[in-house]
């Protein structure tokens, strides 16, 4: 059991842990491009969030395209919106088997690799999460995502070696996170969730797996994030062996905590935009204090939202959702 | 042989079957799919009308239902709008000529700073197989080219996506461009962060949580 879980299983009170770096970019005064591709700001902006927000824990910045990057995809770097792949990198049997399989000194890799060492470093008073892509969500951005999803049927030996290339990859970059000092990973993989359960577990699970294998222990905390997930594949989340889950606000927290064993950590999951970037102060409470009496009893419930919180979300409904949750644990 | 035919081509588009080729789904593997099967219906003396009618549109209704109850997920239901395209392509001289009436057009493009297609397409493919004729704008689309394909296509329904919380607000602008120049224009708007208040608030007169629930409202417009 890590460290960070049991903090966690032993808490007598309700933890908030929201996905956020964007407040952080915002009060800097910089730019989503500029912290997304230069690590020294990327880190700040974590360093922010951790000084300015009670929560147990903060992150990187769930950043879905630089994975893609490094083996060559085409980015679009928008000045206040997070990346996005465009175009097609691979599409068949030859490309695939063409694909190199990156090293860690590719596109922007070594910027989130200096963020993180430079937050694991400094950040003294909370945990640290490095963040990554998931297998399949990366093999998606490098072959299409319609196509690839269309192709665990029509073409599943292209797309097994695709996600063998893309495991191989996410292994050597956790191993190198874990090496800069972080507490664990938040892996995202929210393509996995248009995907059945019996999908899931032989195009995400299986290959989810042998990244927390290699990585996760008593000190490297892997937290498996799926927020396309609705209620349909959480077994397969569960199979991963990751010691703490995180879902998005489409699904239904208490079935998951029914659901999940005591052991692993279920974290989640207030719309991060219906509630906490459209919402109003009143809203944000009345959706926090719900999702606190429907989870209470349960210690392996961790609060939060149900997916990185998107840019320009308002300050004063974050600090609500924390002055919610600390004051319905007294 | 008409009625067995449009059967088979149902089946074809309900489980995903393209083509001869194609190996899903498995227990169909070897034989004929969706194109084949249009193919030798038409030559057979099956009308267009009957197989858009009687064998696409009721599939592609059936697979949106077991959508919307979990029962199939977006791998399938992108192989069965495949299946229902490669039906499609002997159908178009028809559309062309006129012979064959669709139920109506339907403008749909992502909206501009936005460069995500995926759910766009899904229900382009999806209000094609309903029977509506489909002028797909792509991603990134300005104001100007939905007021343009409005004006070109004065009777259309438009559609608008969006992906990203910082792209949504961008839907406002387009819906007002459209109702200047044409205030009885419906416009329906989806996408992940979007919600049925939202679009009440940017001025649209319809919201798709899930394909099926645009599907629903179209069809409620043709009704």
């Amino acid at each position: 059991m890590s460290n960070f879980i049991n903090q966690i299983l032993q808490s007598e009170k309700t933890l908030a842990f929201p996905i956020m770096t964007h407040p952080g970019i915002e009060a800097l005064g910089k730019t989503v491009r500029e912290a997304v591709s230069d690590g020294e700001i990327h880190y700040q902006a974590i360093k922010y969030i951790s000084e300015h927000f009670d929560t147990i824990a903060c992150t990187s910045i769930m950043d879905l395209t630089v994975e893609a990057e490094a083996f060559g995809a085409i980015i679009n770097l928008p000045e206040h919106e997070v990346p996005s792949v465009t175009g097609r990198l691979v599409n068949d049997l030859k490309s695939v088997g063409s694909l190199e399989v990156p090293t860690l000194d590719k596109g922007r890799i070594p910027q989130y690799l200096l963020a993180n060492k430079l937050a694991a470093e400094n950040i003294r008073s909370k945990p640290v999460f490095s963040g990554c892509i998931g297998p399949f969500s990366l093999a998606g951005r490098l072959y299409d995502m319609s196509e690839i999803l269309m192709d665990i049927y029509i073409e599943p030996d292209v797309v097994n070696q695709l996600l063998e290339k893309c495991t191989e990859f996410l292994v050597n970059y956790c191993r190198a996170l874990k090496a800069t000092g972080t507490t664990g990973v938040i892996i995202a993989e929210p393509a996995a969730g248009l995907l059945s359960d019996d999908d899931c577990m032989m195009y995400s699970t299986v290959f989810v797996k042998q990244i927390v294998d290699a990585v996760q222990d008593d000190n490297f905390t892997v937290i498996l994030h799926n927020c396309g997930n609705t209620g349909h594949c959480t077994n397969a989340m569960i199979a991963s062996g990751a010691r703490a889950l995180h879902f998005g606000n489409a699904i239904n927290m208490e079935d998951v905590l029914k659901q999940c064993p005591e052991n692993v950590v279920v974290i989640g999951n207030l719309n991060p935009v219906g509630v906490f970037k459209q919402g109003t102060e009143s809203s944000v409470r009345k959706a926090t204090q719900k999702l606190m009496t429907e989870t209470a009893g349960y210690k392996n419930f961790v609060i939060s939202s149900g997916c990185d919180l998107p840019p320009f979300v308002p300050e004063e409904n974050i600090r609500v959702f924390l002055e919610t949750v600390k004051s319905n644990n007294v | 042989m008409s009625s067995e035919l449009l059967t088979k081509l149902s089946e074809c588009v309900e489980f995903g079957k393209i083509n001869l080729a194609s190996p899903y789904p498995p227990q169909m593997k070897g034989l004929p799919g969706a194109d084949e099967i249009t193919k030798e219906a038409l030559e057979s003396g099956v009308t267009p009308g009957e197989i858009l009618n009687d064998a696409l549109i009721s599939a592609m209704n059936k697979v949106g239902q077991k959508f919307s109850e979990n029962k199939i997920f977006v791998p399938q239901m992108l192989l069965s709008a495949k299946a229902m395209g490669a039906s499609m392509i002997h159908l178009k001289p028809f559309f062309a000529n006129g012979s064959v009436q669709r139920k109506g057009v339907f403008i749909l493009g992502t909206v501009f700073g936005d460069l995500h297609d995926i759910g766009k397409n899904l229900f382009g493919m999806m209000v094609e197989g309903a029977g509506w004729e489909v002028i797909d704008l792509g991603i990134d689309v300005k104001i100007e080219k939905f007021v343009e394909a409005v004006k070109q296509n004065p009777t259309a329904v438009v559609g608008i996506s969006a992906l990203l919380t910082t792209t949504m607000v961008n839907m406002k602008p387009v819906i007002e461009a459209i109702k200047a120049i044409s205030p009885d224009t419906k416009v329906i708007v989806g996408g992940a962060p979007l919600s049925s208040d939202f679009a009440a608030q940017i001025g649209a007169d319809g919201y798709g949580k899930n394909p099926q629930e645009g599907i629903v409202w179209l069809d409620k417009l043709t009704a």
